[in-house]
């Protein structure tokens, strides 16, 4: 058996947890259905938190910009008042705090690796305040919801989100021939579509530059997509339920990649559901995400046969995700032990703290938050750790999320920040004997580790503080980083 | 990821260094040029800082017109708080390029910063900054302390990033011992390395991480002949829709931090001062009227603060468009008569001492772009 495995596909095996018989059965049984999120407290919905924000943005812009508009002291200050009040620095903690704690002790960890893989390919970057109130809730209910159907319907269900649509601008395309596009040009106002979303959809959700698109696709996916929207109003902003509002669609057919999409009488809005199934019926996008699938999990050293049971698995089901998962569980279990993936550093956080037994995540009763001062200490600090590591989830600089190579993961910088994050956890472990048993089942050369950190002791092996410090040598030695 | 390269002490959370080691002749018998980009985050407001002395200013501004403002020349004020600015106005390494932008002409923060860095034209399209093509085509290479690395620098081969951390190392026994578990010779094995000959000061920071205290860090390590030679500080809060304020609202607030920074920077160069270029970056400008919240809406043409030792001489560089509604760009903004690419195209050039137009073709694609670096610059 490959212990490896269970830190190539997961994130280790804990202590209480035992050595699994079949490897490839135990992480196969984990992928066929959604489980369900580990939290001892409540858990905002996208909907509540639409709300929060909501209030933000009305309030801010609307009411105190008036009011304090002579003083930019009480300005400021009533605007921290309306940050507490919604959680603007609050639910971003809460929120990794969920994913930490349902990464960490979730009945199916390979699911949670591969929830964590889909919400950095369909990325929402550092902009709009979305990390603040959205993009949390977006990968609990949008992505995590579709991990175990059709590829296609989890596409479908990311470009029609609320996040996603706000994250990429389709609100604000205007089709140049849609009635609302007609009067804005009576008017000598711009209407034009915003190509961003178009051309992410193509470039990073599904089929890649590789399928050889053209700025004209993406001109013709963007009117397609005109009309997509976040409803707007008076009191609540941008803040409204997306809604498809044909008055800005694009009228008349488009052709994307060769084939013509037809205006459907009174149902324009179905022509986006069209495409997204021809995207991810294209032969690129199984090969494209099949590769960045393998990539992550197995090496950064992709080649053909590695992918090509991923690709078809994809094929032969339409990508159906659990067929393609489970080939995908084959494909890592064959290479574990000949080739390695440095991992990035919150996957790699999230082993070390659960091989160290670290109290991590902060727990539900820790992080109830009272909305009426600045948030401190433990509900502060999911987001601020996160941040001093150079891994904060939900704030990449842009759309393609973040890294996935070695290449872009290795620099002194962030080495030194995990070799500092190594020593606090370690500082925070629990006591050497169930690390013993944590080692036994999930490195396949447990005697080298051993000798390594006695070693690492020298005459100290025996002392029992020092070995409280094993940490800080096991989580940032090679076997830890490249699994 | 290569050892072979120097390593830089640097600084902080909004300031990033970048050192390039002494690497030809020209470099070990003249003094090093310094580039520094302060990068304005949510958009300066260029008729707030450089004030047109305009009548018209008071009818579209009358709540937040800037009062105090000091001569610069005829046509232009500064504003008060850019005291330092001031100063080195007086002492001709001060000048101003007013109405100019990059060419982004939406009024999306995060597109418009996305290009601030990219130097694009398509928000998103491009992965690389503007910096870091011009210190790839002028092969410089070095350390960026960043975390993570900025847009701005990416597209430098030769970069490497780092940032101090709040958090304790483990001891340099303890690295010592990590690195035996290390394949010898590996990435990960050299970068250790490097982790572990860098003094703990360069690894952490204790207190403030407050751009103006890290600024003397910066200058510390920029004033070595064998320093960096290129630092980014990002200020923030720019935005200023509400309270925006004449001389002590919150926009004048911003532009005084800026100000802070140039001050600690100029203070501690020293000498070096004289071979240094310090320009700001923004996404766009304001709107020519104030709005309902006493602040302004999002615009486009703004001004670029350049101050140095290496600035040509104290002057404001403007095709000026004018403020009537005609003059405005879509009727409300400033208009930009200049794209800024030209000027920090050109200070590439003046400071990595490469031809602008080779400097224009690796760093912006060879657009149609105008060589200002005699005009602006002590070349």
């Amino acid at each position: 058996m490959k212990k490896d495995f269970f830190r190539k596909m997961g994130f280790g095996l804990g202590p209480d947890e035992t050595l699994p018989e079949d490897p490839v059965a135990w992480a196969e049984a984990q992928v066929e259905t959604v489980p369900p999120l580990v939290w001892d407290g409540d858990i905002p919905t996208a909907a509540h938190l639409l709300d929060e924000r909501a209030k933000f943005v009305y309030t801010d812009r609307r009411v105190i910009r008036k009011k304090f508009r002579d003083d930019r002291r009480a300005y400021r200050e009533a605007k921290d008042q309306l940050r507490w009040e919604t959680g603007e620095k609050y639910y971003e903690s809460l929120d990794i705090a969920i994913r930490h704690n349902t990464a960490l002790k979730s009945q199916a960890p390979v699911f949670e690796r591969l929830w964590l893989f889909w919400h950095n390919h369909f990325a929402v970057a550092e902009k709009a305040m979305l990390a603040c109130w959205n993009t949390g809730a977006y990968t609990r209910e949008t992505i995590r919801p579709n991990m175990c159907g059709s590829f296609t319907d989890l596409v479908k269900a990311v470009t029609t989100s609320w996040t996603m649509i706000h994250h990429l601008d389709n609100s604000e395309s205007v089709g140049p021939n849609s009635e609302r596009g007609r009067w804005r040009r009576r008017n000598g106002k711009p209407a034009t579509v915003n190509e961003n979303h178009a051309r992410e959809l193509l470039e990073l959700h599904t089929v890649s530059p590789a399928a050889g698109y053209t700025q004209k696709d993406v001109v013709s996916l963007s009117y397609i997509m005109a009309g997509w929207e976040n409803r707007w109003s008076e009191k609540r902003e941008e803040c409204n339920p997306v809604r498809f509002d044909a008055k800005s669609h694009e009228p008349g057919n488009h052709v994307v990649l060769g084939k013509r999409y037809k205006q459907r009488g009174l149902s324009p809005k179905s022509k986006l559901n069209d495409v997204i199934e021809d995207l991810c019926a294209h032969p690129m996008c199984a090969e494209f995400v099949s590769t960045k699938l393998v990539r992550h999990f197995v090496s950064d050293d992709v080649t053909p046969e590695m992918v090509a049971p991923v690709i078809k698995a994809w094929q032969e089901t339409d990508g159906h995700l659990p067929a393609v998962y489970k080939a995908l569980i084959r494909v890592v279990y064959d290479h574990t032990g000949t080739h390695r993936k440095f991992l990035n550093p919150e996957v790699w956080m999230l082993q070390s703290v659960k091989l160290g037994q670290a109290p991590w995540p902060p727990q539900a009763d820790e992080m109830k938050y009272d909305f009426k001062s600045k948030p401190k200490g433990k509900l502060n600090r999911p987001r601020s750790v996160m941040w001093e590591i150079g891994h904060h989830p939900h704030r990449p600089a842009q759309p393609n999320g973040w890294p996935d190579t070695e290449a872009e993961w290795l620099s002194p910088e962030l080495l030194i920040r995990r070799l500092a994050l190594a020593k606090r956890i370690a500082d925070n472990t629990r006591i050497r004997p169930a690390f013993d048993s944590s080692i036994a089942k999930n490195f396949d050369n447990a005697t080298d580790v051993i000798d390594y950190l006695n070693a690492c002791k020298g005459n100290r092996a025996g002392d029992y503080v020092a070995a409280r410090t094993d940490g800080i040598y096991l989580f940032p030695s090679e076997w830890m980083l490249k699994v | 990821m290569r050892v072979n390269r120097r390593e830089f002490i640097a600084a902080c959370g909004s300031l990033t260094l970048v050192g390039s080691p002494l690497f030809n002749a020209r470099a070990a018998t003249l003094a090093k040029r310094n580039l520094v980009i302060i990068m304005l985050r949510g958009g300066m407001d260029g008729l707030t800082a450089v004030q047109p002395r305009d009548n018209q200013m008071k009818k579209v501004r009358p709540d937040i017109l800037v009062e105090g403002t000091k001569k610069l020349t005829s046509d232009f004020n500064l504003h008060p708080r850019l005291e330092t600015f001031h100063q080195c106005w007086q002492e001709g390494s001060a000048a101003v390029y007013h109405a100019t932008s990059i060419p982004y002409t939406g009024r999306s923060h995060f597109d418009g910063q996305n290009l601030m860095e990219t130097g694009a034209h398509v928000a998103y399209s491009e992965k690389t900054g503007w910096l870091g093509r011009g210190m790839d085509a002028a092969e410089l290479d070095g350390l960026a302390v960043s975390l993570p690395m900025p847009l701005l620098l990416r597209g430098s081969s030769g970069l490497d990033n780092y940032f101090p951390t709040y958090m304790r190392m483990p001891s340099q026994t303890a690295l010592q011992n990590i690195q035996t578990s290390y394949t010898p010779g590996s990435d990960l094995a050299q970068t250790l390395d490097r982790v572990r000959h860098r003094p703990a000061s360069m690894m952490m920071i204790h207190g403030d991480n407050e751009a103006h205290e890290l600024a003397k860090v910066a200058a510390d390590e920029l004033a070595r002949q064998d320093g960096p030679r290129i630092a980014v500080f990002d200020l923030d809060g720019f935005d200023t829709h509400a309270a925006q304020g004449g001389r002590d609202g919150e926009h004048g607030e911003q532009l005084n931090n800026y100000d802070r920074v140039l001050s600690v920077l100029k203070d501690n160069l020293g000498d070096a001062y004289d071979n240094t270029l310090i320009l700001t970056l923004t996404e766009f400008g304001r709107k020519v009227e104030q709005n309902g919240g006493y602040g302004t809406e999002h615009g486009y043409g703004t001004a670029i603060l350049m101050a140095g030792g290496l600035v040509r001489k104290a002057e404001i560089h403007a095709d000026w468009p004018g403020l009537r509604s005609k003059d405005l760009f879509e009727g409300q903004d400033l208009d930009a008569t200049v794209d800024a690419r030209s000027i920090y195209c050109a200070a590439m050039s003046a400071c990595f001492d490469v031809d602008f137009n080779y400097m224009k073709k690796h760093a912006f694609w060879d657009e149609d772009l105008t060589d200002v670096t005699e005009r602006l610059f002590r070349v």
